[in-house]
């Protein structure tokens, strides 16, 4: 996987969906059983004892996964990976290789992305531009 | 002690002012709101610091203007407070 | 209601500074650590005016670290253009 395999289109989908590596292992995790619905603490157990999700966390991410037409969520509040599209499918492909081929660029390129915005108040002082 | 106060406060405007236009022109460019509203505290941190300068070294005793430099401290912390909490995630 | 507009002032001068300490942590920008600083004192200035009340106030000297807050954010900006590189965009 090349550094070209970050897109600018893959990128906004780490920035909107993806903002943290946690997020990104939930997503995984859920990406790799399609078929199953899972209730949504024992989605944030199964990480454990390698990651550990708040409550408040996992509620964030999910929104934002569902939001972004990754998941579908049930009545019941169980929750099943359904990519809206086969672009969104694509994506998350591409995340599961980068998070297995080349971990510690994808994470440097989550954190990058949720801090852009931060960062360009401080650029924004910068005389010259480049 | 007036030519010293007159430099220190008007020190204080220009570099309030300097710190809106950078923030403009970088919102100009990225068009990432974030900056729009910390240009707009800086425009309100200008104002307040004109009014200072007015109400400490051009008329410092014929005018009281603290209400007005309040009203625009606190409006441009209120951009500024309201741009870091919803655009900065 | 100016006591009360001081103290919201203040208050927001201070949570305006723990949002830059915030951002330096994140980013490791130390433009942002300055600019920290610089609210602290634009904070520190307000709360004295206010304290000293109006008469004393108009002597100005609570002003000097209102002054100084200016001051070093724009050192914060001078820095921020001569530093060269500086830490990584990337880094966490």
């Amino acid at each position: 996987m090349e550094d070209s395999a970050f897109s600018d289109e893959f990128c906004r989908f780490i920035q909107t969906c993806v903002t943290s590596v946690d997020a990104a292992e939930l997503l995984l995790k859920l990406a790799r059983q399609p078929e199953r619905w899972f209730e949504p603490p024992e989605l944030a157990r199964s990480l454990a004892p390698a990651t550990t999700i708040s409550e408040a966390d996992l509620a964030r991410y999910l929104a934002q996964f569902q939001a972004g037409g990754l998941v579908a969520i049930g009545p019941d509040k169980r929750i099943q990976y359904r990519p809206a599209s086969g672009t969104h499918a694509k994506h998350v492909e591409m995340l599961a290789q980068a998070y297995k081929e080349r971990p510690v660029t994808l994470f440097r390129v989550i954190y990058a992305l949720r801090d852009l915005k931060i960062q360009s108040f401080a650029d924004a002082f910068k005389l010259i531009r480049k | 002690m007036v030519t010293f106060e007159f430099i220190l406060y008007g020190f204080a405007v220009l570099t309030s002012l300097g710190c809106m236009l950078l923030l403009f022109r970088a919102y100009a460019a990225t068009a990432m709101r974030l900056l729009l509203w910390s240009a707009l505290c800086f425009v309100c941190l200008s104002i307040n610091n004109v009014l200072l300068f007015v109400d400490l070294v051009v008329l410092p005793t014929e005018v009281d203007l603290r209400p007005y430099r309040l009203f625009a401290a606190l409006a441009g912390l209120l951009f500024l407070l309201y741009g870091f909490i919803w655009e900065a995630e | 209601m100016i006591e009360f507009m001081s103290g919201a002032v203040t208050l927001g001068f201070v949570i305006a500074a723990v949002f830059f300490l915030r951002f330096w942590r994140r980013t490791s920008d130390r433009l942002f650590l300055v600019f920290a600083l610089g609210f602290f004192l634009l904070a520190l200035n307000q709360a004295l005016a206010q304290w000293l009340g109006a008469a004393d106030e108009r002597v100005g000297y609570a002003y000097l670290l209102r002054v100084i807050g200016f001051v070093i954010i724009l050192a914060a900006i001078v820095d921020k253009n001569l530093a060269r590189g500086g830490p990584g965009r990337l880094r966490r």
